[in-house]
């Protein structure tokens, strides 16, 4: 069964991915990867991450994947040992030189990022040649291709299953560099993609057509996992390290209850898939499009809308930071609420269910009637309500 | 130094030859990102090209999947006869050439590649069959010259003609423009503009590839000329396949009388990082060694609620300092501790919830390190 691979943005998101399902986390450190606004890993974090992650037999994939300069690059080898001092799974590179530079300090596995935008069995067979153990294939392949460049190049085949997509091959695409000054290729992107443009077609008319032209649907392959798993594709990969706790862990939950279902039913002929969906529309999102999955992308993959995102209804209301008996159970608001509202705890496996939220205290146990963002609150204990776990509510005021 | 440019016909061969060039790069439609040569097209030109003992280039730039590139890839084999060297982009497409053919390589290197271990590791993986690099034009001058030097190969460099920004497989004008329906063999072009952007203009292209833009000005080395071809620049590439080809009969006055606007790009110097400390936050880059962890909640008069991050947890009676998002720093001791049932303690342990006495002036996600 494919590993599901999950974007971890920071020490707490990688907790909650892992203890959501995730097999597999992402990360990036201070330096070296493309989401250069992201939190992010110090090193004391990279090595309690890992740590963590083992004890709970979940992996840990460091990216590197930036088109480091020679500047840049210089720094790499102190970073590369250390992390293979702490075990870190594999690193995720998009360029020879880092390539190189890897195998050159450390016996880390080398994984080719989709920066590289490999494609075919070819170019999967001449990255296995310079030593890489994994590619993590371009976007515009098909589940099918991806079957057959895993067979025939004899190399493990990472795929994005679910998130935001580049328009363009990942890795070609430099309007941030010569428009904004930013290399997006080092963690600059602007996402210009996302733009609203006028187009002049140069016809008779003077009327220019505006549209979000270059900017695509989230991907959300849900639906095509049978085929993932009869092509073997190794992992399935949720993009997202910038995205919220609840991406994060809803991602990791839904689609680690899917593989597990199928691995129990040999099929997924059930209501849960519904059930599924609906975990995975709760949770913010451009339109869903299947992309290239199956066919490559049509018109129907381009988001032509201002960023509004869909499933919004829903917030994160906060996450539990303690649970006992004793104490009760402790929630670090992110969104108010009051008394009485209808919320929902997502537990690590299981359906959400209710939150009792008749009687709400503050930390000193006076009562309060409405919550307030960046408090912690107090609500009497629970049963199955655990540390970390989400909770979530739709159409807060 | 040489030049090297594209012919898309009899006429533009005829120029070439006469500007001195010994080779010419061909586009077929099916194979280069811009190619315009349909099979017979191509037959005529190359024929034409080793009449004027001039080398044959054939120009496979695209990016393919899987199905693509097994298409494409078997019906290479009806060109072979008539090329010199083939030029290639797609890693899948050099493998291929490296291990089904005996051509010279030119590996267009102009994606990624930012660092000499990068370029070093393609010549030694293409060995003698590398015939050229093609470098990037956001390599800026001293890092050019540094490469140039220290290479072992032949390189190229855009001199004159488009900047390529983004490139995609799909088809994104058409589905917008359907009173010009496009047939797989026509190109549709527009000129975009956003009102986030300050730019105007930006040439957009689709064709049976999918989808190009360009920058609204086009790129020029042309002063620089004397200076690469001292840093040893083997070929400086000149591609007008968007205007006349004629024009490179004066490049000495070319600049002056191109009707797009120039510009150098970054070759004298390449500042796309330095905006990067702007886009991180500082106080999230500062969590090593000493911190202890975050206030998450501040309760005026009553207590500070810190999430305990270090493994060695925190006592009563320590000193900390507690840094304000705002980069403002309170140096205080512990006098009271409590767990999260109000209880007194003398120490708490990682990932535990610690009250200590409210400090004003200190907001959530002050991060607390010991002194």
């Amino acid at each position: 069964m494919p590993e599901i691979l999950a974007p971890a943005g920071s020490l707490d998101k990688l907790k909650v991915a892992i203890l959501y399902g995730a097999n597999a986390v992402y990360v990036g450190g201070q330096k070296f990867g493309l989401r250069t606004a992201a939190e992010n890993f110090t090193l004391d974090e990279l090595r309690e991450g890992v740590v963590f992650a083992h004890q709970r037999k979940a992996k840990v994939y460091v990216v590197l994947n930036s088109f480091l300069h020679d500047k840049d690059l210089a720094e790499l080898p102190e970073f590369v040992r250390f992390l293979d001092e702490i075990n870190v799974d594999a690193v995720i590179v998009s360029d020879l030189g880092v390539v190189r530079t890897v195998r050159e300090h450390s016996k880390i596995d080398v994984h080719i990022s989709t920066q590289a935008s490999t494609l075919n069995v070819e170019a999967a067979k001449l990255w296995k040649n310079m030593g890489a153990t994994r590619i993590v294939l371009g976007r515009e392949v098909s589940v099918k291709e991806a079957g057959k460049i895993k067979r025939e190049a004899g190399i493990e085949i990472e795929m994005f299953i679910h998130g935001s997509m580049c328009m363009a091959y990942s890795g070609n695409c430099v309007i941030s560099n010569f428009t904004q000054g930013r290399d997006s290729n080092r963690g600059g992107c602007a996402h210009s993609c996302r733009f609203e443009y006028s187009l002049d077609f140069g016809l008779d008319t003077e009327e220019k057509k505006k549209a979000y032209f270059m900017s695509s649907k989230d991907l959300e392959g849900l639906r095509i996992l049978p085929e993932f798993i009869s092509e073997e594709i190794d992992s399935l990969k949720v993009e997202g390290r910038m995205k919220s706790h609840l991406y994060a862990g809803t991602m990791s939950k839904v689609y680690s209850e899917a593989i597990g279902y199928y691995q129990e039913h040999g099929n997924f002929l059930s209501d849960k898939m519904q059930e599924w969906e609906l975990e995975l529309s709760k949770v913010s999102h451009r339109a869903y499009t299947e992309a290239s999955l199956v066919e490559p992308a049509g018109d129907d993959s381009i988001f032509n809308e201002r960023e509004n995102h869909q499933g919004n209804e829903w917030q994160m209301v906060g996450s539990v930071v303690e649970a006992s008996e004793k104490g009760g159970i402790i929630i670090e608001v992110r969104n108010a609420f009051n008394q009485g509202d209808y919320l929902e705890v997502i537990p690590f496996t299981g359906n959400a269910f209710t939150l009792n939220t008749q009687e709400i205290m503050d930390l000193s146990l006076s009562a309060v009637t409405r919550t307030r963002p960046s408090t912690l609150i107090r609500l009497p204990y629970q049963k199955n309500i655990e540390v970390h776990n989400l909770v979530r509510a739709r159409g807060l005021k | 130094m040489k030049y090297v440019s594209f012919a898309n016909s009899l006429h533009d061969l005829s120029i070439l030859k006469n500007e001195g060039h010994d080779e010419v790069i061909l586009g077929h439609r099916d194979y280069s990102r811009f190619g315009k040569l349909d099979d017979e097209a191509f037959f005529e030109l190359s024929t034409r090209a080793r009449e004027l003992s001039m080398r044959v280039v054939f120009e496979w730039d695209i990016l393919m999947t899987e199905n693509v590139f097994e298409k494409l890839s078997t019906r290479l084999e009806s060109f072979t006869s008539q090329v010199d060297i083939m030029r290639v982009q797609d890693p899948g497409a050099l493998e291929w050439t490296l291990k089904k053919t005996s051509f010279p390589i030119q590996f267009v290197a102009e994606n990624a590649n930012r660092n000499l271990s990068s370029l070093q590791g393609w010549c030694e993986y293409i060995g003698s069959r590398l015939n050229r690099l093609v470098l990037s034009i956001e390599l800026a001058r001293t890092t050019l010259k540094e490469f140039i030097e220290k290479l072992d190969v032949p390189c190229e460099l855009l001199g004159f003609g488009r900047i390529l920004l983004f490139y995609t497989p799909r088809n994104l004008l058409s589905p917008l423009e359907s009173s010009q329906k496009v047939s797989f063999n026509e190109e549709l072009s527009a000129l975009g503009e956003s009102e986030e952007s300050p730019h105007r203009g930006f040439p957009i292209i689709e064709n049976r590839h999918g989808t190009f833009m360009f920058h609204i000005k086009e790129f020029c080395l042309l002063e620089f000329r004397e200076d690469l071809a001292q840093m040893g620049l083997s070929h400086f590439r000149v591609d007008l396949r968007w205007q006349d080809l004629a024009l490179i009969q004066d490049l000495d006055n070319l600049k002056e009388n191109y009707p797009q606007d120039l510009m150098k790009g970054f070759f004298l110097v390449n500042k796309t990082d330095v905006l990067f400390p702007k886009l991180k936050n500082s106080r999230l880059q500062k969590r090593e060694g000493n911190y202890i962890g975050e206030v998450i909640e501040s309760e005026k008069s009553k207590h500070l609620a810190i999430l305990v991050k270090h493994p060695d947890g925190i006592k009563k009676g320590s000193e900390i300092r507690i840094l304000h998002p705002k980069e403002e720093e309170f140096f205080v001791k512990i006098h009271w501790l409590k767990d999260s049932s109000l209880q007194e303690v003398d120490h708490l342990p990682q990932n535990s919830l610690a009250l200590i006495p409210f400090v004003g002036g200190v907001w959530v996600k002050s991060q607390i390190f010991t002194v």
